[in-house]
């Protein structure tokens, strides 16, 4: 077996197991952080202008962690492209011209550590239910780590019936609400899951038509990666609000999934009845705040951007460097961070052009 | 034992006739490096408020101002910045201990550059500034006889209104001058990031020449304001305003269009360094010299430097001068700490960090990743963009500095301050090319950050911007002769 195949082996049964001791995440994120020092030329450079080499990094803390930025700058990966790899892109909705891309060799990794934790986080228990998805399918968009994703949620959970409600010519509302109104009648409970902004399509159609629905107990909503300039833009508590209020959903069964093209692993929340929600992720993952310049820890009690060791990343880089503000949510790591949006916004204080208005008046 | 910190409140604004007990206050909080907490209290005036302050305003410049000789008004305001050149006066002891808190600046650095600044408004630079404008100063203060025949007059807007922005300290007193020289009744709107100082100017004015206590006024609102703002903008007939292009966009639409609008954008500086000054002599010195633009203010300035093109071929190479700001910088830093960076501008940093450093072969990040400053040197031509600021500089070796002529004129809406150390012809050949690109001030490198007095901030007329002439013509002059009670 040479070396990927056999990280990748070792990987899914650690991926299997129910939890870890801090000693065996750092010994595989050691081992994967050896493997794409010595294969992953891009990665292998950025630790050297970093002084990180195989015999400092003693912790999965003290591995680099490689801003997002540089999956549209370069080629991150340890294993050489094959026919049979899947890319995923970023949106680039940022303003910034070019992509970022997350080469998978394959995604068995990536499947099961999307499956094992949304089974837990989402599903709590069930095995199947009916599913309505809001968001482009595979072949429509083959480039996207969240319609993978979706897509996934719905074959491997969704009982039969379970169908996408978003199409070329748009959103099926009348589909949509049939499905919803068998719901309310058969008591049967319903998941709706897609992206944030498809959700505000749905609620702005449910306004518009007057409508609200009562689900039953059990339902539940997954919204993720905000509105991206595809719908208005309101707060999170008016939209948790109002989702709520037009399916008949509990806050706390609205639940918000965290993820990353740059990622292979997904955080959750236990739902939006308070704001901001609590993320955390399964023992495959850990996370870090830092101080951005310096790359050091923050305080306790501060807010830093997020770092993110997924080592499920076997093929890209384990440790990313976001561009997300969080704060730890209690006294633990372990107890999760807030995600308190992004590091966006730093404005001129003076009178010397800043990066942001000029990015922005480029792209206006 | 806890220790109980020590909570300093400074009240903010001027507003003649106005009490503290009849406006609503709101407070502005300030931490120094050293924990010091600095509540400042802003004035929120509501529209009629407004109304009556310019009215106000408006009737002490009829009476005051507007009859004081150009000549009286320069000794006075000679007289205020004395007082803040005196390091001993209160008010000079004031601006040192807070506005290094407000803006965040090193406290040396600020004590420095106020100096450097108050300087250029004595009464010898205010005469000059006045003159690189009119030609005949007593223009200001009556009719002159003008050349074509008949006769002219400038007077100043019946109404100025400032909207200042940003935290570069005092940065209101230049506007708050010129209206002065031109004898306009002023109101300003203080910038939440430096709240301070245009009020205590307008304190200082009053108590070096009372009759002025009433002629200009001082406000606050949050963000671009309500209708308090439109309230104050709707009595303006000119209105001077700093700030991005979005917020002064935002301005000018609200203004009728009879509102003379002088707008100040951000400006995007650079520096064009000739192979002549990189001798193994004088590269160093200019390396040091390059440091002190890009340290002042933290590159906060319009005339601030965000790039050097360094030409090849020298006996110090492109990179070795990149290497020797880099040493420079680190240099100023035990001297002048740069400004504490909060999670988003540190983030934004560390952006444009990482731009350069997964920017491919052509470009370098030197020195540590975590140093207070950072240097970015690219082997190839760059497009002119801005850095992220707070001492991060890109040095950009060229084989001609005629090269930069294209990337330069490509952001002409932001043109304003070039450094050139060249020598003397070439110096006049690049100016004349670079302001044709729309370049509207060359200075010394070391020089950028320090505009000297009556400069052509954005290269328009500071004070023939403000004002209107009144002519008499000829035949005016003519025509009353024989109306006069002599006439034969």
């Amino acid at each position: 077996m040479d070396k990927a195949a056999s990280l990748v082996a070792d990987l899914l049964a650690f991926i299997a197991m129910d939890d870890c001791t801090d000693d065996q995440f750092n010994q595989l994120a050691l081992r994967l952080f050896a493997y794409q020092y010595e294969c992953n030329a891009p990665f292998r450079s950025f630790c050297q202008r970093r002084g990180a080499t195989l015999r400092n990094v003693r912790s999965w803390r003290d591995v680099p962690a490689v801003p997002i930025d540089a999956f549209k700058a370069m080629e991150l990966r340890s294993e050489p492209p094959s026919p049979a790899e899947r890319v995923f892109m970023t949106s680039g909705t940022t303003g910034r011209a070019a992509r970022g891309r997350h080469f998978h060799p394959q995604l068995d990794v990536y499947d099961l550590s999307m499956k094992r934790y949304f089974a837990r986080r989402f599903m709590q228990g069930l095995e199947r239910m009916p599913m309505g998805i809001l968001f482009p399918d595979e072949q429509a968009m083959p480039n996207s780590s969240l319609a993978h994703y979706l897509a996934l949620a719905c074959s491997e959970f969704g009982s039969a019936g379970s169908r996408y409600y978003l199409n070329s010519e748009g959103l099926d509302m009348p589909a949509l609400c049939a499905a919803l109104e068998e719901s309310e009648r058969s008591g049967q409970p319903f998941a709706l899951l897609g992206a944030s902004f498809s959700l505000v399509h749905v609620m702005d159609a449910l306004r518009a038509q007057g409508r609200s629905f009562r689900l039953p107990a059990g339902s539940r909503v997954l919204d993720t990666g905000g509105y991206k300039g595809q719908s208005r833009e309101l707060p999170l508590e008016e939209f948790y609000a109002e989702l709520s209020q037009l399916l008949g959903v509990p806050r706390s069964l609205c639940i918000n999934m965290y993820g990353m093209t740059e990622l292979s692993t997904q955080f959750y929340d236990d739902g939006n009845a308070v704001l901001p929600s609590v993320k955390s992720g399964p023992h495959w993952i850990r996370s870090r705040l830092v101080e951005p310049i310096t790359g050091r820890d923050v305080a306790a009690g501060e807010r830093g951007i997020l770092v993110h060791c997924d080592l499920a990343n076997y093929n890209a880089v384990t440790t990313i460097l976001t561009e997300d503000v969080g704060l730890w949510a209690g006294s633990q790591e372990k107890d999760g961070f807030l995600l308190l949006g992004r590091a966006e916004g730093a404005a001129a204080k003076g009178c010397s052009l800043a990066v942001e208005e000029f990015v922005k008046a480029a792209g206006a | 034992m806890s220790k109980q910190r020590k909570v300093q409140r400074i009240k903010a604004g001027y507003l003649p006739g106005l009490g503290d007990e009849e406006v609503q206050w709101q407070t502005l909080d300030f931490t120094s490096r050293d924990g010091r907490v600095l509540q400042v209290s802003v004035p929120v005036l509501t529209a009629p408020q407004m109304q009556a302050l310019a009215c106000r305003v408006r009737k002490a410049a009829a009476a005051h101002l507007r009859p004081m000789p150009v000549a009286d008004i320069i000794d006075a305001v000679d007289r205020a910045m004395a007082r803040l050149l005196d390091r001993n006066d209160i008010y000079r002891q004031q601006a040192e201990a807070w506005l290094p808190v407000v803006s965040g600046y090193d406290a040396d650095m600020v004590r420095l550059g106020l100096t450097g600044f108050f300087k250029t408004f004595r009464a010898a630079q205010l005469k000059r500034f006045v003159a690189e404008d009119f030609a005949n100063p007593a223009v200001l203060d009556g009719f002159q006889p003008a050349a074509k025949g008949g006769a002219v007059r400038a007077f100043g807007p019946d109404l100025l209104v400032h909207s200042w922005a940003g935290n570069v300290p005092a940065l209101s007193l230049w506007s708050l001058v010129c209206g002065l020289l031109v004898k306009a009744p002023a109101i300003g709107k203080l910038a939440s990031a430096e709240p301070l100082f245009a009020g205590w100017f307008a304190r200082l004015l009053a108590e070096v020449h009372p009759p002025l206590a009433d002629c200009l006024a001082v406000v606050w609102w949050r963000g671009a304001g309500g209708e308090e703002a439109d309230a104050l903008y709707a009595q303006a007939d000119t209105v001077l305003a700093y700030g991005g292009n979005q917020t002064l966009d935002a301005l000018r639409r609200r203004l009728p269009v009879t509102t003379r609008f002088l707008p100040h954008g951000h400006k995007l500086g650079f520096g064009l360094i000739d192979a002549q000054a990189l001798d193994t002599l004088k590269a160093p010195a200019m390396a040091r010299l390059a440091a002190w633009d890009v340290m002042r203010y933290d590159q906060q300035g319009c005339y601030s430097p965000h790039v050097f093109y360094v030409q090849r071929g020298a006996p110090v190479s492109a990179r070795a001068f990149a290497d020797y700001l880099a040493a420079e910088l680190a240099n100023l830093q035990r001297r002048f700490a740069r400004r504490e960076l909060d999670l988003e501008e540190g983030a934004a940093l560390a952006r444009w960090q990482q731009n350069m450093e997964w920017g491919g072969e052509a470009h370098q990040l030197l020195g540590p990743v975590d140093a207070p400053w950072s240097v970015a040197y690219s082997e190839s031509l760059q497009p002119l963009a801005p850095t992220a600021l707070y001492r991060t500089i890109a040095v950009v070796a060229v084989d001609r500095l005629d090269a930069v002529l294209p990337v330069v004129a490509a952001q002409r809406d932001y043109l304003q301050t070039a450094g050139i150390a060249a020598g003397p012809e070439e110096l006049y050949r690049l100016a004349g090319l670079l302001g044709a690109a729309g370049v509207t001030r060359i200075s010394a490198i070391g020089s950028m950050s320090m505009p000297e007095a009556g400069w052509h901030h954005d290269g328009r007329f500071n004070l023939l911007d403000l004002v209107r002439m009144t002519e008499i013509e000829q035949s005016a002059e003519l025509a009353a002769q024989p109306l006069a009670d002599y006439a034969d």
